[in-house]
Formats: structure tokens, sequence, C-alpha cells
């Protein structure tokens, strides 16, 4: 009886050292540095999410991989919004929202296709609609310097307004929406 | 014979009547006197050989304590849980708790009451455990302090091209900015105020006067700054103070004013209320409310107070529950030739603390759009029909101040101005606003609204600002 437990009580000590010996010997990796040597490279995004009081936004800045194209920028942007604020705050955007489309010209207007969630998932009043479209265009502008106008469409049709207050028809001009008078 | 005793009888009632003008006029431009708020706790001090003085009645009222007399000892104390304050006839110590207080006269007995110098109050004030009290010499009354706490004399410094205000204040973040014209700058504290206003500024301020003006929650000031002056800001630095920075020149932070436009009472004959939302477009709900139902109770209230206000005609939009387009409203805004626009609405905003009211005007520099111009061979220009609402942007900016400083000032606040063009005024040819009047989905606001008098109150408060607009304040 004695030699059984003395033969476990080996066992156990051996186990625990092999544990620990390999705890030791394999270093965790920096999630970071694997994403960026691995894939492609990261880069901080600034996005714009609303204050609780509604009265402002809150911007976060996030780290994601680079994205190849316009369409990919815009698109992992929106779909960030989407997800909502890790640091406080709230989402702005209608819930589901993502890009379909995007396309761009010479003159740095931007025109976002979203999709149809954007107008059915919309809820709330003017500061709801206000701070979705302030939320899109300053995240969209802060992180696409060479877009300075954002024409907003929906499921690839034209739209006029999200909830009555705010006029879609015209392009926005991203340095308007950044204009202190406007919060 | 009666001919001439007719005309005479005429010329006396006109004389009567020019005679009277003067004085209704003049009746109607003095200010309303500087009165407490009605919701505060306060008693009135008596003069006692030169001591401003309360009674000790009073003071229990206001302390909430309870009040035992020792006629022996001619003490009376007053209780207040475990703390008590000890007052004696003809002795200038007061004991409160643990601590013995000298005052600057002795407690007397007059007329069978007993009278305490008003500088227990401030002496007491560090006291815990007892409700704090503040005398107002100006006033002539010792009151509770509010939860919005106290706000004292402002301190005027003046620098090189900037003059700072400093107002003490119990709680810092209670300051708004009701009224951002030059001449007309509003200030609103949710304290109440005890000290006292210069009278005279020197010339090299920039602010040229201030004086305290009525407001139904806390305290308000309207202070006059001088034309030079390109912007402001609010700082909060220490706690206990909050300063208004007023520049000559704008830096980046500041605010900017108010776009003055020409001086005089405006010219208003017809306004346009829009009911917003209706028929299919229900627009914003919490809790039961609608707000295309709200939108139009409160425009029919607001037509009927304006009605009988002022000599104007008041149309609306739509006076039952229809769908409405936006280009509708406008076109018929544009129709009847609207003196102004106000386009009624109720915010909306779930998961947040949001709260209060908004108001959005078409802002003063015209966005990048087609250009309009003259057409040949013709005496009229052709505006495109987006931008017509930039046209009146100073006066639309003028009209959303008035609409939010008299709301502020009737305590239907926190307000908040975005100058940017709503979509319920595009291609309206007038000057105009959309007022989000309250949010629906603050429990506060909402028990604001559903009182029974709640949509009556803000009618009646947008009436003082579109009355204000017009006299052009």
């Amino acid at each position: 009886m004695r030699r059984v437990f003395l033969g476990l009580l080996f066992f156990a000590v051996l186990a625990w050292v092999a544990y620990q010996w390999s705890r030791v010997s394999v270093p965790r990796v920096p999630q970071s540095i694997s994403a960026d040597s691995i894939a492609a490279g990261m880069k901080t995004v600034r996005l714009f999410f609303v204050a609780t009081g509604a009265d402002s936004l809150l911007v976060e800045a996030r780290e994601l991989p680079q994205p190849q194209n316009l369409h990919a920028t815009a698109a992992a942007l929106v779909a960030e919004l989407d997800r909502g604020p890790r640091e406080g705050g709230i989402a702005a955007l209608p819930a589901g929202t993502s890009v379909l489309n995007v396309y761009s010209d010479a003159r740095g207007l931007l025109v976002v296709d979203l999709s149809r969630a954007f107008l059915q998932g919309f809820r709330g009043g003017s500061t709801a609609e206000y701070m979705a479209v302030a939320s899109l265009v300053r995240t969209l502008g802060a992180n696409m310097p060479e877009v300075q106008r954002v024409q907003i469409v929906c499921g690839g049709a034209p739209l006029v307004t999200l909830g009555g207050h705010v006029p879609l028809d015209r392009p926005l001009e991203i340095a308007e929406w950044v204009d202190e008078r406007t919060f | 014979m009666k001919g001439r005793r007719r005309l005479r009888l005429l010329i006396a009632l006109a004389a009567c009547a020019l005679a009277l003008l003067p004085g209704a006029a003049l009746r109607a431009q003095t200010p309303p006197a500087l009165a407490l708020n009605p919701s505060l706790d306060y008693t009135d001090t008596r003069d006692v050989s030169g001591v401003p003085s309360i009674t000790a009645v009073e003071l229990g009222r206001l302390l909430g304590a309870t009040r035992f007399w020792r006629a022996d000892l001619r003490k009376l104390e007053l209780r207040l849980a475990a703390h008590r304050l000890v007052l004696t006839v003809d002795n200038p110590f007061v004991l409160v708790d643990d601590a013995t207080l000298l005052l600057p006269a002795p407690v007397v007995l007059k007329g069978g009451e007993m009278l305490v110098p008003a500088a227990l109050v401030e002496a007491m004030a560090d006291a815990p455990g007892w409700p704090r009290l503040v005398h107002d010499p100006r006033r002539g009354v010792v009151l509770v302090v509010p939860p919005g706490g106290v706000v004292g004399t402002p301190q005027f410094r003046h620098g090189e091209g900037v003059t700072r205000v400093t107002f003490p204040a119990d709680r810092e973040g209670g300051v708004s900015i009701a009224g951002r014209a030059r001449s007309r700058f509003r200030l609103r504290f949710d304290g109440v105020f005890t000290g006292n206003l210069p009278d005279s500024l020197p010339g090299t301020s920039l602010v040229r006067g201030v004086r305290a003006i009525p407001a139904v929650q806390g305290c308000a000031f309207e202070m006059t700054v001088a034309p030079e002056a390109e912007g402001f800001r609010v700082v909060r630095e220490r706690a206990g103070q909050v300063t208004i920075e007023f520049r000559r020149q704008r830096v980046a932070g500041d605010e900017g004013f108010a776009p003055a436009g020409p001086a005089g009472p405006r010219a208003i004959s017809l306004v346009v209320i829009d009911p917003g939302h209706g028929g299919v477009d229900v627009g914003a709900h919490a809790e039961g409310l609608q707000e295309k139902a709200l939108t139009l109770e409160l425009a029919r209230l607001l037509r009927d107070e304006l009605a009988a206000r002022m000599r104007v005609r008041v149309l609306l939009t739509r006076d039952d529950d229809r769908t409405l387009s936006a280009e509708q409203r406008a076109e018929f805004a544009n129709r009847v030739r609207a003196d102004l626009m106000l386009s009624l609405h109720f915010d909306a905003f779930e998961g947040t603390r949001a709260v209060g009211a908004t108001a959005y005007c078409p802002p003063a520099t015209a966005p990048a759009g087609e250009p309009g111009g003259a057409v040949p061979d013709a005496n009229w220009t052709m505006r495109p029909w987006r931008d017509v609402p930039f046209t009146h942007a100073v006066q639309s900016r003028a009209l959303a101040e008035a609409l939010l400083s008299a709301l502020e000032l009737r305590g239907q606040g926190p307000t908040r101005l975005r100058e940017t063009l709503p979509y319920p005024l595009v291609g309206v040819d007038a000057p105009g606003v959309m007022v989000e009047c309250a949010t629906l989905t603050s429990g506060a606001d909402r028990a604001r609204i559903t009182r029974s008098d709640g949509l009556r109150i803000i009618a009646s408060t947008l009436a003082d600002g579109i009355e204000a607009y017009q006299r052009n304040e």
C-alpha cells in the first residue's frame, strides 16, 4: 500500500515538473505580432461612436488588418461600427448595416451603398438619425484621407432621408460634419 | 351743433388714448421683477437694530428641526435627529452640536418672537448633518440651498483681447448657454444666485453690461457683449467655479456668437406651423407616446397661443392625421408666403441618457451645390429649390436662438443647437427652424410632457420665443 502511494506521488511530481517545463519552454507569441507577420500589416483606425448623453461622438482606436482596396476598407470600417464600441459609448449605425458596394471618383466623392438594414433597422428621432450619419461620415473621413464627400445610397437605390430629419439626397461634406457647430 | 360736440368728444378720446399709449408701451418694456423661484424654501429677513435677522420659528422650519423651549433658562433648542442647536436670549453665543459660534449680535426677544441674526446660517455653513442655508442680503431672504447649489458674485478680469467672467458655483457642471447673441448673451445656472452684479464695467471689457433675468429653474444672466468679440468658451478648470472667456479673436475651441440681423422689430404676419410626421409616418415613439400625435396637439395649442398674443395669421401644414411629404410641406409654406416656419418634432434615442430639446437651422455657410443665378431677359432670379433655406440662414439662426433661450429659461432644457439643414425645411423660402421639443425616451421629459398642462407649457414657451424673435431681442 505504501509503495503504491509513493509511486503515485512520484508520478504526480513528475507530471507537475513536465507541465512547468512545457510552459517555460514555449513562450506565448503576442497575437498582433503573429498577425502582422503572417498575414497583412495591422492598421490603427479611428471609429466614431455616440456618447451616452447622445450629444457628442466618442472616438475609439482599433487595430485592423490592412485592407487591400477601397471596398475592403469601407466594408471593414462599417463592420467595426456595427460591432459597436469596446470602450464606452453606443453604436450609432442601425444593427446589421453592411457595405454592399463602394464607388469613388477623382474629386474625393465616395458613394457608399449600404445594406437595407441601414434603413429598415433605424429607430428613433432626429438625434439617432443625425448621430448615425455623423458616425458613418466621420469614420470614413478619418480613415480614408482621399475622401472629401460621402454619398449614402441604400440597397442600390438613392436614399432621400433615413428617418425624415437629415437630408441624404446630396453628398455630405465631411468638413461640415467635423465642424463643432454641429455638435 | 351735435356734430361739433361729437367731434370734440372724439378729439378728447384720441388725446386720452395718446396720453395712455406711452405708459402702456413703457409697461410692456419693463422687465419682470427678479423674483425667487416659488419652488425654493425661504423666509424674509427683518431688520433688528441694523442686523438682518429671522425668527427662530422660521429657522426651525427651514432646518426641518423640532423646537424645545426652556422658559426658565430662556433657551430654545432645535433638534434634528442626533444634532442640536441651542439659542439663548440676549446671548450672541450659539451652540451647534459640539461647536460654539459667536454671532455679530445677540439673539433677542421682540414682540414675543425670538429673532436670530441671519449671520448664523453663514457661520454654520460647514456644520455636518444640518441642511445648508444661505443668506441673500440683496433679496433680504434666508433660503434652503437647492440641489443645484449656490451661484455667487461674478468676478470680471480683463486682459489683452480677452475678458474672463468667473462665477463661484457649487455645481460647475450646472451651467448652460441660453442665448448666443452678442446683444443678449444668456447664461443659465442650476443654482440660486445670492451674489451681486456690478453697476458698470470698464470700457476695455468685452462685456459691456450684465443683469440677472428671470429663470424658472436656477438663475440666469444676460450680458451685453462688445461687437468686436468673436468667440467665447465655458471653462470649468477649477472645482466650485465656472469661467466664461470672451475673446476679441476667436481661437480653436471657441464658440461663435449668433449672427446679428438688422435691428428693430421684425414684420411677421403669417406663421406656418408644421406638425412633424403624420399618417403612416408615426415618427418616434416610446412608452405609448407617438410623435405624430404629440406634434399635432402641440401645433394646435401653439396656434391658439400665437393667435391670442400676436396679430399674426397662423396656418398648420396639417390639421389632422395625414401623410405629407417634405415637398408638400415646403410647397404649402411657400404658397401662403410664410414669414416663418416652425417644424415641430419630438426626439428619441433608445439606450442613451439623451434628454432635452434640440433646434436645427440651416447653416449660414451655403453648401457647395448647383449655383442659381439671374435668368436672361427676366427680372427674377432662379435658385435651386433645395438651397433656398440657406438664404434665410441668419434669421433662422436668430429664431432658433430665441426659441432655445425661451425653452432654457422655462426649464425645458437642456437645449442644444445644430446648424445643419433639417429635411423638413428643404425648399422652404422663409426663416425656419425644426425643434425637437423634448426627448420621448427620457423619463424626465416624458413626465414633463404627459402632465396635464405639459404640452400647453411647451406651446406657451415656444410662443415666448417667437415673440422674442419678432421683437428682435
